[in-house]
């Protein structure tokens, strides 16, 4: 295969390592959770929440929560028990299955959006770290 | 540290026009070469897009105004590591910018009946249709 146009950028960069865990793309102000090393094909759910299908096999093999920062402030974090895990110097993070909740809240109460957030937050055990949720 | 990556595009604001750069930041492009390894070889399908264009979108996000949405087909994609395939027929490559010209989302979508060159649910989705290739 030609050489990747961005290979000599990542020289010095070490070996790749898949890894499955949610992180947070300011530049797209999404967080995004893909649990296996494969190509997929977006399905968008709503607004908000979009699930991946595995290109090899059709599976959902993971998913993108759009407009985290108008989640957060619209659910005020710096205050609130229930996104955030905090302690006596603030909030230290923030959980994805919340914010599916939040997200899950702000649309209509249709079985295929209750269905993709379900199975999202069945997948979505997890933390982002409020130093890592900054915006571009 | 990877830099950013700069590639040449259709200037949305003149699709006529001379040619801009749409830029890779290189932090999202770092972030999917150490932990995503076959997005960041789907990257090489996303500079194509960018200089192979069919469609441009505009109005992308609800909470984030503006933005644009590129489309094309490449020949193929990586499908996991190490394979290589023919990119499918039903679905269309998506480049999203922000309006600073920033890549922040490269993914395959189902592609629209009316318009397989065009994102599924495209005529609700973005705020319209600004360019689409004659070829």
């Amino acid at each position: 295969m030609e050489k990747h146009f961005l290979a000599d950028m990542m020289e010095g960069e070490g070996k790749p390592s898949f890894k499955a865990e949610p992180w947070y793309n300011p530049h797209g102000d999404c967080i995004v959770f893909k649990m296996v090393n494969e190509a997929f094909v977006a399905e968008r759910v709503d607004e908000l929440l979009t699930v991946y299908n595995s290109a090899v096999d059709g599976r959902a093999i993971g998913f993108q929560i759009k407009g985290v920062q108008a989640i957060i402030r619209k659910f005020g974090v710096d205050g609130s028990a229930i996104l955030s895990e905090a302690d006596a110097h603030g909030v230290k993070s923030i959980s994805v299955a919340m914010l599916l909740l939040a997200a899950y809240e702000e649309g209509p109460q249709t079985m295929g959006r209750r269905k993709a957030y379900a199975w999202a937050m069945c997948q979505a055990d997890k933390t982002i770290s409020t130093d890592e949720l900054q915006a571009a | 540290m990877a830099t950013d990556f700069a590639c040449k595009t259709i200037d949305p604001s003149n699709p006529t026009g001379p040619k801009v750069d749409a830029i890779f930041p290189g932090d999202y492009t770092l972030r999917l070469y150490k932990y995503s390894p076959v997005d960041y070889e789907n990257l090489r399908a996303a500079k194509y897009v960018l200089e192979h264009t069919e469609r441009i979108l505009f109005g992308v996000r609800e909470f984030n105004q503006g933005g644009w949405c590129y489309t094309g087909r490449p020949a193929e994609w990586q499908v996991k590591e190490g394979v290589v395939a023919p990119f499918p027929d039903n679905v269309i490559f998506a480049v999203y910018l922000n309006p600073n010209m920033r890549v922040y989302e490269c993914r395959p979508e189902y592609a629209a009946d009316d318009d397989p060159r065009c994102p599924k649910d495209w005529q609700t989705r973005y705020r319209g249709l600004i360019w689409k290739s004659t070829s």
